[in-house]
């Protein structure tokens, strides 16, 4: 503990060097647009600001990009509440209760619940990440070939089962972007694959150009300018603090959404919006009031604004910790860094003590950053939500070129984020989410290495797997999750997922 | 028999996995002990396959594809033709020329917005970027005959 203590100073030395304050500012700033802007998610906000971060360092690149990720969940809410339009996915529950109570003349609170419950729960998370993280790499550098290839096999059976879109999309999905993560020289035969005699297509199809393309490109394809249309309530500053009846009608549902957001942020999926899903049907239940819910219910605000961003920095846990992406966007951060040269893994701790700890450190500054800017700048964020959707999607097709060109300066890259652009808006269409394939293409080159070597060295014999302890451990709850989604499947029942499908649908299009 | 999107969707990926198949004839697929370059695509594509068979066969719980809305396909296709000329001429005429182009034609053909309007959005908008990325984050900008 006194190590950790010590490392954590040794981050905060970092983090609060007067240019990585600033880079956890500007991340914050913009992140809080990005979740304030409809149409651009956290995803595509990352992606395309990407390019900007190629100036900096590495550690300087993670704490922008990561202030970008937590500010966006921040500043998701103030869409949600103000003009009852999600911002981006996890906020589509606080659209219910928040701006149930913006219409009752209570948006300065329900800004300042949302506020403060992500604050908590942001540095909640923290804590722990702070505590958990680096014991996990500890115990992570003992993984070999067939641990790696168990805990990846089991992190898209986990993604598949907790998606609430059907097992078969979500594998679908994860197919496509393993097949698509194939492309290239193959790094044990030194083969090209499918490259189609394109020298750019020898070092693969990077993650910007297709998480730009399926969730930026993507977005503003399925969503015409005419159908984008809200009234925004502007709160008034003096109504920005709640009164004693909603803060103590706030403080529970804080403390279990904090606790939620961060279990279920460990776990790959979606987690940041299964968890808003999840906290919102947990205080429905305990609720002693329920039929306040959907009529500006405080907890209807404070449980899921505080799951989603308890969520966001429990998937740093595996990512830091064990070099594995739990969500899409935990795999452009852990691509962000590559970039820089920076591999992350179990031994980041280690090799990179400035990055990690710089990292951490500054996500205790940017939480408090994220509290003083998101109250008083809400009139600011209101005016940006004032600009049409007509002028606004012209530009940001234009970062969307200038960040994937800038990757590799390569038009191929273009290219490629227009296809997925297309490939995006058809896999709405049918209803498939593009998360798990950007997922897929991540730890594509990873798990096949690892399957790779892992029968290698066991001479062929799939037996490896279950040989060894870890990995038939992990392989044992994998296949746990399949028997249960098989057995909701036999059984043709709605389990918990089809209902949160069921409400995720209905609260969209409400 | 009513089409389903999932019947669609399903034939989509098992033509997808045979293609797949298709283009991974030279790579070998190696022993067990030894897993060649093509061992982990032709799995997948056959999981790809097997899937798509799945979503075909289960697609009585999607909907009818007829219901699937495509009134925001003239919409998506005419902001990806415009975008991919844009791309085309990328790095012939450079960053400034043809992101203004870009967002005047988006602004004007598509949004019908006022010619002034979208002339001067889209020239300040794309000029101050290219101010930004060039002197501020000192990132260089696709340069094209004219020098800018």
């Amino acid at each position: 503990m006194d190590a950790t203590l010590h490392s954590l100073l040794t981050g905060f030395s970092v983090a609060l060097q007067l240019d990585n304050v600033w880079y956890a500012f500007l991340g914050c700033l913009v992140g809080t647009l990005v979740g304030v802007l409809p149409g651009i998610g956290p995803l595509s906000g990352i992606s395309i600001l990407l390019p900007v971060t190629y100036g900096l360092n590495a550690t300087q690149a993670v704490i922008m990009l990561a202030g970008i990720y937590y500010g966006s969940q921040y500043g998701g809410s103030t869409t949600s509440i103000l003009m009852r339009i999600p911002g981006e996915a996890s906020s589509v529950m606080t659209c219910v209760d928040g701006h149930a109570m913006a219409k009752k003349g209570r948006a300065g609170a329900a800004l300042c619940i949302a506020a403060i419950g992500s604050w908590i729960a942001g540095t909640f998370g923290v804590v722990v990440l702070t505590v958990v993280a680096p014991p996990l790499a500890t115990l992570a550098v003992r993984f070999g070939p067939p641990e790696y290839t168990a805990l990846l096999i089991l992190g898209l059976i986990f993604l598949a089962y907790m998606s609430s879109s059907s097992l078969i999309r979500t594998l679908l999905m994860a197919c496509l972007g393993l097949l698509l993560g194939m492309i290239g020289i193959d790094n044990m035969t030194g083969h090209f694959r499918y490259s189609f005699d394109l020298a750019e297509l020898g070092d693969g199809i990077g993650i910007v150009p297709v998480a730009v393309g399926l969730f930026g490109l993507g977005e503003i394809l399925s969503t015409p300018s005419t159908n984008v249309v809200g009234e925004v309530i502007q709160p008034r500053l003096r109504d920005l603090l709640p009164n004693r009846q909603e803060w103590r009608d706030a403080a529970f549902p804080i403390a279990r959404g904090t606790v939620l957001g961060f279990i279920i942020g460990i776990i790959p999926g979606s987690a940041h919006v299964i968890s808003s899903f999840l906290s919102y049907a947990l205080e429905k239940r305990v609720s002693k009031h329920p039929e306040e819910f959907g009529k500006g219910a405080v907890a209807g605000v404070a449980g899921p604004e505080s799951a989603n961003n308890s969520a966001s920095t429990g998937a740093f846990v595996p990512m830091l910790a064990l070099g594995i992406p739990t969500s899409p966007i935990t795999a452009v951060l852990i691509g962000a860094l590559m970039l820089h040269g920076i591999s992350v893994g179990p031994t980041l701790v280690n090799d990179h003590p400035d990055v990690f700890w710089g990292f951490v450190a500054s996500m205790y500054v940017g939480n408090l950053m994220l509290l003083a800017l998101n109250l008083p700048l809400v009139s600011v964020f209101v005016t940006v939500l004032r600009i049409p959707y007509a002028y606004l999607y012209p530009l940001i097709i234009m970062f969307c070129v200038i960040g994937v060109y800038e990757v590799n300066n390569s038009v191929v890259d273009v290219w490629i984020m227009l296809i997925m652009g297309v490939l995006g808006y058809w896999l709405r269409k049918f209803n498939f989410d593009p998360a798990p394939l950007v997922l897929g293409l991540v730890i594509s080159p990873i798990l096949e290495q690892s399957l790779r070597q892992s029968l290698i060295m066991s001479n062929g014999d799939y037996l490896i797997f279950f040989q060894r302890p870890i990995s038939l451990g992990l392989l044992g709850v994998a296949a746990g999750l399949l028997v249960l989604a098989a057995l909701a499947l036999i059984r043709a029942r709605a389990d918990w997922r089809t209902r949160l499908a069921e409400a995720e649908a209905g609260e969209a299009e409400a | 028999m009513t089409l389903r999107a999932d019947h669609v969707a399903g034939a989509a990926f098992i033509a997808f996995g045979v293609l797949v198949i298709a283009l991974s004839g030279d790579l070998p697929m190696g022993e067990l002990s030894m897993p060649g370059s093509g061992f982990m695509p032709k799995i997948l594509a056959g999981f790809t396959i097997a899937f798509g068979i799945v979503l075909i066969v289960r697609a009585g719980e999607s909907r009818p594809f007829a219901e699937i809305e495509w009134n925001d396909a003239v919409h998506a296709a005419a902001v990806t033709v415009i975008t991919g000329i844009a791309v085309y001429f990328f790095e012939m005429l450079g960053f400034l020329t043809t992101m203004v182009a870009m967002m005047f034609v988006l602004l004007v053909a598509i949004e019908r917005r006022p010619l002034h309007y979208a002339a001067l959005y889209s020239f300040g908008v794309v000029g101050l970027t290219y101010l930004t990325f060039v002197y501020v984050l000192k990132t260089p900008l696709v340069t094209g005959p004219f020098g800018f």
